[in-house]
């Protein structure tokens, strides 16, 4: 039954080809835009997502002041007997790795100038191999377990203000827990970037064992911990804190300040264009179907004058909506789908983000749910709005309507 | 007439009807009594605006009258509201309009067949129907054309093939053959009337053309709103 309405749908979709071509291109584009700027910024959310659990870790285990306070020492809410608790923690199934990380400041010195520092002690092999390439290395070789003396690798522009170069001798200065001002002669190993110039001027990597002795403690300040995949995040974390009530895990997303700020630009951003890009696409298919309706008034006054119920009209004209708006929403996918697919295979370039030195390649996610749900959209957008400017019509007297010209 | 006895297909009964055009007033039906009988092809004359096509709306349900009554097989329709007239109108009244108004995205068959579909009768017997209908009026090989590769006179006959396919008591014509060259005009005239009978519809046909009235059974010329 339905299918006879269908068809007489699409037949009248084809009566006015030019306009009809017109409405479904402008609802194409319209997809293939929402389609694009949503991939995208799904696409700039995983990567987000993906660098922010790959710098600390999925979940981030410590003492709870850890996260709240202000430490008076260094360590001071820092975690003891680390090698049990990594133990506990690596027997869970979706446990990836655990990396202990001390966090500390201090000076860096090449004997004629100091400069302010912040340092991270890291397990050298484990840290590389399981974050992968997250730093460029633009001189020197990476840090290594086993060396023979302190070594540690440094920011780029903190390696150019100190004229330091990979085997330069350096002093580094720091407070102890116990509160004595400590000094350590180091040897660079490595120069480095993170893309984010503010970073490089101050930072410094250095192997646990060298942090542990520079601020005379066994503690760690905190435990990252790395899950087979993004998704166990949730999970793991009830798990971990209720193996462990004393401490406190957090997750990536807790972590994540320029995360949770990208998001929320994009979703108002992206938000807004897919208002507006709505909003065109419906006064498009209205407007072609009022015309089309006009044109039509005398048809409407024969069928019901015939028999035809005003909400069987509607049914047909709303389905006439429909199919300019899912035919452009068809088109629409498949544009958006080879535009996605070719970015893929283009590899093209996006100029480096506000405080960063390095581009990142431009992706652009294809998301099933954003897909279905945008055809979704088009489809019942276009429907009540086509049912919207038929009403008047179909309800009109069938006098009038015979009598229209 | 044959069975005068039985109940009229359609009765107007003290009918008055009022338009307001524009500023102007006009009283189109001023007590107006008419009984179409079954089968019967009533002819409707009378100059322009004198009350033809008024009547036929009433008596196609598809107006309402200011005051009387309009009985349809016997029933008082007054009372019935939009919904129930539509349904009346698809199950028992056929329409032929002076332009045909075919629906032309449809073929032939397909306007034939629609208001078969509407009604919601299965397709296997919407299908015979259909065929035999269009066998009737002679345009079987045209079943899979659209109207507008037809002339005037066969898009007529399928528009009268429309009216009768659902079987009506009572199909509606204005001006069925205004648009029409005089000799097809005969024709289609002759097909309604042989048709009509064959099936048993009465016609009430409003015309201008006085030379159509002598095919017709009876005729009620109109003057002014009023039966002359």
């Amino acid at each position: 039954m339905n299918w006879m309405w269908l068809k007489f749908a699409i037949a009248n979709t084809l009566r006015n080809r030019r306009r009809s071509l017109v409405t479904v291109t402008i609802a194409a584009l319209g997809t293939a835009a929402l389609l694009l700027a949503g991939g995208f910024a799904l696409f700039t959310y995983e990567s987000l997502a993906e660098a922010q659990a790959r710098e600390s870790g999925h979940l981030v285990i410590g003492k709870p002041e850890q996260f709240v306070k202000d430490e008076e020492t260094p360590l001071q809410y820092g975690l003891d007997d680390v090698a049990k608790l990594r133990a506990q923690l690596l027997a869970d199934s979706q446990v990836r790795a655990v990396l202990p990380r001390v966090d500390f400041s201090g000076l860096v010195s090449n004997g004629d100038k100091s400069v302010v520092m912040i340092g991270l002690g890291v397990e050298p092999d484990a840290e590389f191999s399981v974050k992968g390439p997250f730093l460029t290395i633009t001189g020197g070789e990476v840090l290594g377990n086993g060396a023979k003396g302190p070594e540690i690798m440094l920011g780029d522009a903190l390696a150019r203000n100190l004229k330091a170069k990979p085997g330069s001798s350096l002093t580094l200065l720091a407070s102890t827990t116990e509160g004595s001002l400590n000094a350590m002669d180091v040897t660079v190993k490595a120069v480095f970037s993170t893309g984010v110039p503010e970073v490089d001027k101050r930072l410094i990597y250095t192997d646990i064992a060298t942090s542990q002795k520079l601020l005379n403690t066994q503690k760690v300040s905190s435990l990252g911990i790395f899950l087979s995949r993004m998704e166990h995040t949730d999970g793991a974390q009830a798990r971990i804190a209720a193996a462990a009530p004393q401490l406190k895990v957090l997750t990536w997303q807790d972590r994540a300040v320029f995360y949770r700020a990208v998001k929320d630009l994009y979703n108002r951003i992206f938000g807004a264009l897919g208002l507006i890009i709505g909003v065109i696409v419906v006064f498009v298919v209205t407007n072609a179907m009022s015309m089309a309706i006009i044109e039509r008034t005398r048809e409407i006054g024969t069928l019901r004058a015939m028999g035809t119920l005003p909400r069987q009209l509607l049914r047909t004209l709303s389905l006439e909506g429909m199919v300019l708006g899912g035919g452009g929403a068809i088109v629409g996918i498949l544009v958006a789908l080879a535009v996605s697919i070719f970015l893929y295979t283009a590899n093209i370039q996006m100029p480096p983000p506000p405080g960063r030195s390095v581009g990142y390649p431009l992706y652009v996610n294809i998301d099933a749910a954003l897909y279905i749900g945008t055809a979704l959209m088009m489809v019942s957008l276009t429907m009540l709005a086509s049912a919207f400017v038929a009403r008047k019509t179909v309800h009109m007297p069938v006098v009038d309507a015979l009598a229209h010209t | 007439m044959n069975n005068t006895h039985a109940t009229p297909v359609v009765e107007l009964r003290g009918v008055h009807k009022t338009y307001r055009l524009g500023e102007h007033v006009i009283r189109a039906l001023q007590g107006v009594d008419l009984s179409v009988q079954r089968g019967e092809l009533l002819a409707l004359t009378g100059p322009s605006g004198s009350g033809k096509s008024t009547i036929l709306n009433l008596a196609g349900l598809i107006d309402t009258p200011d005051s009387g009554d309009i009985v349809l097989n016997g029933q008082t329709v007054n009372a019935l509201n939009e919904e129930a007239r539509t349904l009346l109108r698809r199950d028992s009244l056929g329409f032929v309009f002076q332009s045909f108004n075919l629906v032309p995205v449809m073929t032939v068959a397909e306007n034939v067949d629609y208001p078969l579909f509407i009604a919601g009768v299965a397709p296997a017997e919407r299908k015979e129907r259909v065929a035999a209908q269009l066998a009737a009026v002679g345009l079987q090989e045209h079943a899979h054309h659209r109207p507008d590769a037809l002339s005037g006179g066969q898009r007529q006959r399928v528009a009268i093939a429309r009216a009768l396919v659902k079987r009506p008591r009572l199909v509606i014509a204005d001006e069925p053959t205004a648009s029409l060259d005089s000799h097809t005009a005969d024709q289609v005239l002759d097909l309604m009337r042989e048709r009509g009978h064959a099936e048993g519809a009465a016609f009430v046909i409003a015309t201008h053309d006085s030379r159509l009235t002598s095919r017709c059974d009876r005729v009620v010329s109109l003057l002014d709103g009023r039966l002359q």
